[in-house]
């Protein structure tokens, strides 16, 4: 008995160390996540079985890009990760859709859209989303293997006067 | 030379591996954190060299109590961590102190207020803030000495109408 917890304890160290190594990289380097939902259609169609590469470094410097697509926390659901575009950042101007406002993007948020605007629930619905609820940018799809590429940066036209240098 | 790097690579993954086994216990489970400022007085007096002891499990179940005290991303600077004590949950009135406002707190949102209330930048100011800032609770503070000890849920009197069982 005594020999056999002795044999078993480098294999449950290795078990539990691996497995907190694994952890740490996910959440601070990269991750793999399955994406649900047509409010980014084409960039992501509602299938089963959709991966995005995310990669998280970065995130504590002002990293991110206008155009770059993001993983957030949902406002409304803490629970909830989501995936959209982010089209503004603090002090940007944003035009929004089938209306007259233009609205500021407050200090410390950002503005999320969808690329498909008629299913997407997104800053026009939320308003701006503050940048601590960001949690990585998808940098490539990488299944299935016909959609596998990176995801490109892109902005809608005509939406976003930015009014600082990122 | 060839004997020489052969001999430092188990050191080397040691210290790697140990570095991301530190993060992943500091990211997801406890970590300690030096504490400023004073509007969290007496729960934290704002002198150098005050450390808490922020416990990271559980947040991803509605694992927050109402008087606990918090840590949260700022929502106007995504770079700053602050502490606060959690009064409201989503649903809950909350009465805003000189105005006669009632304020409800919305979905996946939380009302945060320091101790010292003259002093301190808080949901009076930012309005309900989104649960997927926060980022840990506070048990103990665990330096200085004399102030050692756990950290109390307390609640404001007659200020909070709880509405949900959490």
């Amino acid at each position: 008995m005594a020999q056999v917890l002795a044999a078993l304890r480098p294999i449950v160290n290795y078990c539990v160390g691996g497995t907190l190594v694994g952890l740490a990289i996910s959440d601070r380097y990269f991750s793999l996540a399955a994406v649900h939902g047509s409010s980014m259609h084409p960039t992501f169609e509602d299938r089963t079985g959709e991966y995005a590469l995310v990669q998280r470094s970065g995130l504590a410097r002002y990293d991110f890009s206008r155009g770059e697509v993001v993983t957030f926390v949902s406002p409304v659901d803490h629970r909830s990760t989501l995936v959209k575009r982010l089209i503004g950042m603090p002090g940007d101007w944003i035009s929004v859709p089938e209306t007259l406002e233009i609205r500021k993007v407050p200090e410390g948020h950002c503005w999320l859209e969808g690329d498909n605007g008629s299913v997407s629930w997104d800053s026009r619905f939320y308003g701006p989303i503050p940048l601590g609820l960001v949690r990585g940018r998808v940098t490539h799809v990488v299944w299935p293997p016909h959609k596998f590429g990176r995801v490109d940066k892109r902005l809608p036209e005509g939406r976003v006067m930015p009014q600082r240098h990122f």
